[in-house]
């Protein structure tokens, strides 16, 4: 009996809402382009392509960042820096590649550089980034948007003292498989998102740091008290979101085969935090929905894409993105799901009252 | 007497809930008059209705014979209806004098006139006997400063109607007198004052009548000369006494071991020295007015601040404790004063907030399955009588008996050896009260060694095996428990050590 | 009956705890000054044209700055302001150059846009209860897409009335033998630097003499007691970001008054340095503290360092950005410590 299909709470459920939204969004882009849903294989690369995948594909780096995102604002907190992260993960990966470029110079093969050092060192530095701002929050005690505030500003001028300002190329091919190659007919970026949500979510359910991650947003003081080593659960988000960020920066590097500190994770953060907070994680901390994010950042790549079968240029996107961003978050907001929650509670009573 | 407020017919609906139904109050102009019952019987909710906070569903409000129906707390409170809430509702950011008269600033020449905030401020501040600067943030000031502000604030308003909602709960016996001539004086000039508080003998102390809500209803209002203290308690908790005042002590064997023992433990800033041991089994009360160093003592006990110098001894062995895991680790659990803000995490489940403690002390990597995690919490669920349809529904909606109760559970579940119970029966109703004084003495049974630290010093008598009475952050006696008096621990309190 | 201590002396006023950060801002910036006039006094460092130009080379950022303080001081943020006032100069730069229309029309549209903006994410922030980082941010994606759909070029803007009002500027006189002469090097002020400190004098107006203003405090300080106190925390917060829309087009009226042009990637990040310029003048972004005093030394604060730079002549620009993050630790840490020393007081 308890089991039955329960309307109302489902229309409380944020996550509810962003399946919705994207599902409508897909669906007029069904309408304006009927290929829209097709997929087709193309030999030559070994890949499926399609609308969809591409949706997918392009999501790669904001769903990466917003696995970490999640739990920080499940923290109650926000990194501003992840934007900055990625700038400098790819300035560093770039560094290494250029000695290869300054000794050998036709491209696409070179040695002398261990590839490990190429992906190890921006990882590593990136960890140890999100780390510092870990370690403001949990052992200054400073509030996480302030605390990563400094990177976010400071972050992009450490990529460029890396590069001398300077804009290296690579063609170094096993650098273009992160972000261009394949792997089960599927793009690389897609095999790594899946692999990191995958790890992330067990890595938060499967133990109990999840819970303690909501325990601590919600009431950090009393999770103290109940031995809860709150200062080693930030440190470990931070760090965590640093190395996504990190991840992030390689792929957007490899997709571009170079660095660009300017542009490079220019407003990720901003997209990462709305991913998650579509995703119907609450910025005051608290619960968090691993899934609802994953949607949340399928939702901001499914508008881009609409809005170029639109032909509108590139950069007026951004306008199409708010205007379908402020519909899901005002439907999404306490007073509509209120009403929403109300207007069940009165149909229910009066069912209740006919069968009566 | 002329009748000031008449209420009539008050119903308010909760989802779920009836909280209000039918209630009727009155209150005369020139009257003190207590608002009774236990946590849940409707006070605040039909306080909030009076003041706009929430809307009543049923019923009619006449102030001065003219019916009224505030929708907002800026409504109520251009009607002459001014409150002062349990919690300092303030803006710890604005300077004293500036929290008195925000959103009602004395204005010249179209601007703020801060010399006449500043000035006034200080003579309204005298009122109260406290000479202190009042251009400072609040922040920089103690509770009971804050309190008094907010009380000064309420006063200056012109209130036709005062409502104070628990306003003694952070004031020391001085201050409370204080609070007591101001509210006469005010009775004097006429006004009326609605008066929460769990303390019966302030009851008793400054008010002319009284009346007593139960469970959403109207029990009656009575003077005060008419109801006895044993009356009055039986009408708010609707049963005999005789299950709250059948407890017995725990009994300890004279040669049981020591299973925790504090030599000249301290820090620099809250404890100077202090010794405490703990037998097997006993259950010692911590008595002493609020800020004489009890919680401080415990805090450092659990390692939730840190002792600085002094041995720490538990069944034994050594136990150097940094931060709370150190001594969960070591069995010691501790249930802090502030509930709300130190022991519930109110958007978490009943069965999360159980099983916390046990799994940080196990740290995550070793997570218990879900199933264990449910049949834990419901073995508490049942062993504590603990309300609710099952254990997913969130700590934050329950009752505060109950919160209590699920944070009781939290430690039980950890198998302590050593339980610090610092208030753990304030804000909850005597019903609970007196459950929660028998689970503390089932553990001692049980083997337990309980500290009981409570501002009321019948409980901790009724309780207690030895008394720790402490007084400006330092131990001043220890006294048993059976045989001692109020009265000889109060004169210890206020005089030191005999 | 007076007590001694209400007796409010100068000395107890100023040493008042709740100015601490202002002192700080100031007293850093006169570290920094003095040594930029040892470093760099030989090349003219310490000139007052040196100084002046700091101010006209981020007034944009200073009338801008105003309007976040405000914000902030609620315990909000707005994400928008750059945006907003690159859509100002979009509406400035194609209105009179490409539909052309009289300044004066684009300049009211662009009032319109901005504060309507303003208020309606005010709005949507408060009633709604859609986080404010969330709301202005898709404000600015909204403000930023219109800007790219107006035109993706650079437009020049040539109107009389831009170019008198850019061009126009107040010499800096000194008297010399009973004559009056402009200082040398020639320095000078002009609308934006008026603009700037008519915006400071205002905001401290607004912030210590209104009742709005000390609104503003309380809702920072805490909302909900403020909504029981009885304050008009709706309407005061859904103004504020108002006002701060009104600020946004000012500062992107002074930005395009500076580089005459509009383009739709203008003052991109611009928010960040508004927010920087904000927080290392003294305000918090937990909310409830900040004075326009501490804004304007932020302001200066935060535009010294590129000077700094610019004297020395080897750094690279984008060491300005390693100094201003390593200032922002220096401050947060300062707060960090203050907030810690009150209440370690109690």
């Amino acid at each position: 009996m308890k089991k039955t299909f329960d309307l109302s709470s489902l229309m409380q459920s944020k996550v509810t809402w962003a399946v919705i939204a994207e599902l409508l969004i897909l669906l007029v882009c069904f309408a304006i382009r009927p290929d829209f849903f097709s997929i087709s294989y193309q030999p030559s690369t070994g890949m499926l392509y399609g609308s969809l995948i591409d949706i997918v594909n392009r999501s790669a780096e904001i769903t990466i960042i917003a696995m970490g995102m999640t739990l920080v604002i499940a923290l109650g907190g926000t990194d501003l820096s992840v934007g900055a992260l990625v700038a400098v993960a790819g300035a560093i990966a770039l560094k290494f590649l250029r000695w290869d470029v300054l000794q050998y110079h036709p491209p696409g093969d070179y040695t002398v550089c261990s590839y490990a050092l190429v992906l190890g060192v921006p990882l590593v530095v990136c960890a140890l980034m999100g780390l510092f701002n870990g370690f403001l929050v949990a052992k200054g005690g400073i509030q996480p948007i302030i605390a990563t505030l400094i990177l976010m500003v400071c972050g992009r001028g450490v990529a460029q003292i890396l590069t001398d300002g300077k804009q290296f190329t690579t063609g170094y091919t096993p650098f273009r498989v992160i972000g261009q190659g394949s792997f089960l007919y599927l793009p690389m970026p897609i095999i790594i998102t899946l692999v990191v949500v995958l790890a992330v979510a067990l890595f938060t359910r499967r133990t109990a740091f999840g819970a303690f991650v909501e325990s601590v947003g919600v009431n950090p003081s009393a999770s103290r008290l109940s031995g809860i080593k709150a200062g080693t659960v930030i440190l470990i988000v931070f760090a965590l979101t640093g190395l996504l960020s990190g991840i992030a920066g390689l792929i957007y590097s490899s997709r571009i085969m170079s660095n660009d500190s300017n542009n490079a994770g220019l407003n990720f953060e901003m997209d990462a935090i709305l991913a998650v907070v579509i995703g119907g994680t609450n910025m005051a901390g608290g619960r968090f929905s691993l899934a609802g994010t994953v949607v949340g950042s399928l939702i901001i790549r499914t508008i881009v894409t609409f809005v170029y079968y639109f032909g509108i240029v590139a950069e007026a996107t951004m306008a199409f993105k708010a205007l379908i961003i402020a519909v899901v978050i005002v439907l999404q907001s306490e007073p509509v799901r209120e009403y929403f929650a109300k207007r069940a509670r009165a149909r229910a009573r009066l069912n209740g009252g006919a069968a009566a | 007497m002329s009748e000031l407020l008449e209420m009539r017919g008050i119903t308010m609906q909760f989802p779920g809930v009836k909280a209000l139904d039918g209630v009727d109050f009155t209150l005369r102009a020139g009257e003190i008059h207590s608002l009774l019952g236990e946590n849940g019987a409707g006070k605040s909710t039909l306080i909030k209705c009076l003041t706009g906070v929430n809307r009543m569903d049923a019923g009619t409000i006449r102030l001065d014979g003219e019916e009224i129906r505030p929708a907002s707390p800026q409504q109520a409170i251009a009607l002459g209806i001014s409150t002062v809430f349990q919690e300092v509702n303030l803006c710890p950011n604005l300077t004293v004098a500036e929290n008195i008269f925000v959103g009602r600033q004395p204005m010249k020449h179209g601007q703020i006139d801060w010399k006449t905030i500043n000035r006034r401020a200080a003579e309204l501040m005298a009122r109260f006997h406290l000479d202190i600067d009042v251009t400072r943030p609040l922040s920089y000031y103690s509770t009971a400063i804050q309190q008094m502000t907010s009380i000064a604030r309420a006063v200056d308003i012109q209130a036709k109607v005062l409502i104070l909602d628990e306003p003694t709960s952070s004031l020391d016996e001085n201050e409370v007198q204080l609070l007591f001539n101001v509210m006469r004086e005010l009775r004097e000039q006429g006004l009326g004052i609605i008066f929460i508080t769990h303390f019966l003998d302030q009851i008793y102390a400054v008010s002319d009548r009284m009346t007593i809500l139960r469970n959403g209803h109207l029990v009656g209002t009575w003077g005060v000369s008419e109801l006895s203290k044993v009356e009055l308690v039986t009408k708010m908790v609707g049963k005999d006494m005789d299950v709250i005042f059948n407890l017995k002590r725990a009994d300890v064997p004279g040669d049981a071991p020591y299973m925790l023992k504090a030599e000249h433990i301290g820090d620099t800033e809250h404890i100077r020295d202090i010794s405490v041991s703990l037998k097997k089994g006993e259950l010692v009360g911590f008595a002493g007015l609020l800020g004489s160093g009890r919680t401080e003592t415990a805090e450092m006990l659990f390692g939730a601040s840190r002792a600085t110098k002094g041995s720490i001894t538990l069944d034994g062995e050594d136990v150097t404790l940094r931060q709370p895991f150190d001594a969960i680790r070591a069995q010691i659990a501790f249930c802090p004063e502030d509930r709300k803000r130190d022991g519930i995490i109110g958007d978490l489940s009943i069965r999360e907030n159980i099983m916390l403690a046990v799994q940080s002390r196990q740290g995550f990597m070793h997570p218990m399955s879900r199933q264990e995690q449910t049949e834990l919490a419901n073995q508490y669920i049942r062993v504590l009588g603990i309300a609710t349809p099952d254990c997913e529904k969130k700590a934050g909606e329950l009752s505060g008996g109950n919160q209590q109760k699920v944070i009781l559970a939290r430690w039980m579940a950890t198998q302590p050896k050593v339980l610090i119970l610092d208030e753990p029966t304030r804000g909850i109703d005597i019903g609970a009260k007196a459950e929660i004084q028998r689970l503390m003495l089932e553990m001692c049974g049980g083997g337990v060694s309980v500290i009981f630290i409570s501002s009321e010093l019948d409980e901790i008598i009724r309780c207690s095996n030895r008394v720790v009475v402490m007084r400006d952050r330092e131990k001043v006696a220890e006294v048993d428990g059976e045989g001692c008096t109020q009265q000889d621990i109060l004169k210890i309190i206020a005089e030191g050590a005999a | 009956m007076t007590s001694t201590k209400n007796r409010q002396t100068l000395w107890s006023r100023l040493t008042n705890p709740k100015y601490i950060m202002v002192y700080a801002t100031i007293g850093i910036f006169l570290v920094i000054y003095a040594f930029g006039a040892v470093a760099y006094g030989d090349k003219g460092f310490t000139t007052l044209r040196t100084f002046v130009n700091l101010f006209i080379d981020n007034a944009y950022y200073g009338i801008s700055a105003v309007g976040m303080t405000m914000v902030l001081i609620t315990g909000g943020i707005d994400l928008s302001v750059g945006a907003v006032a690159s859509l100002t100069g979009m509406f400035l730069a194609y209105g009179t150059s490409v539909l052309g229309l009289h300044p004066l029309t684009c300049i009211a549209a662009a009032l319109v846009m901005g504060v309507g903006l303003g208020l309606l994410m005010g709005w949507v922030i408060h009633y709604l209860n859609v986080p404010a980082f969330i709301t202005t941010l898709t404000g600015m994606f909204l403000a930023r897409g219109v800007c790219s759909l107006i035109s993706r070029e650079s437009i020049d803007i040539h109107h009389p009335m831009i170019d008198a009002l850019a061009g126009w500027k107040i010499y800096l006189m000194r008297l010399v033998d009973g004559q009056w002469v402009k200082v040398k090097p020639i320095a000078f002020i002009n609308f934006n630097v008026i603009l700037f400190l008519v915006m400071i004098a205002l905001g401290t107006f607004i912030l210590q003499r209104t009742r709005f203003g000390r609104n503003i405090y309380a809702i920072g300080g805490n909302e909900q007691s403020a909504k029981l106190m009885g304050l008009p925390v709706g309407y005061t917060k859904v103004m504020v970001y108002g006002f701060n829309g009104l600020c946004s087009v000012l500062a992107g009226l002074s930005y395009a008054l500076y580089v005459k042009s509009g383009w739709n990637l203008s003052l991109q990040g611009g928010e960040l340095e508004v927010i920087t310029c904000a927080v290392i003048g003294g305000t918090l972004l937990t909310g409830g503290v900040g004075y326009m005093v501490g804004t304007l030394f932020g302001v200066l604060l935060k535009s010294i360092i590129p000077a700094l730079i610019t004297f020395n002549g080897n750094l690279l620009s984008w060491w300005g950005k390693l100094a201003t993050g390593g200032l922002l630790l220096l401050f947060i840490c300062i707060q960090r410590f203050v907030v810690t020393s009150a209440r370690g007081r109690k």
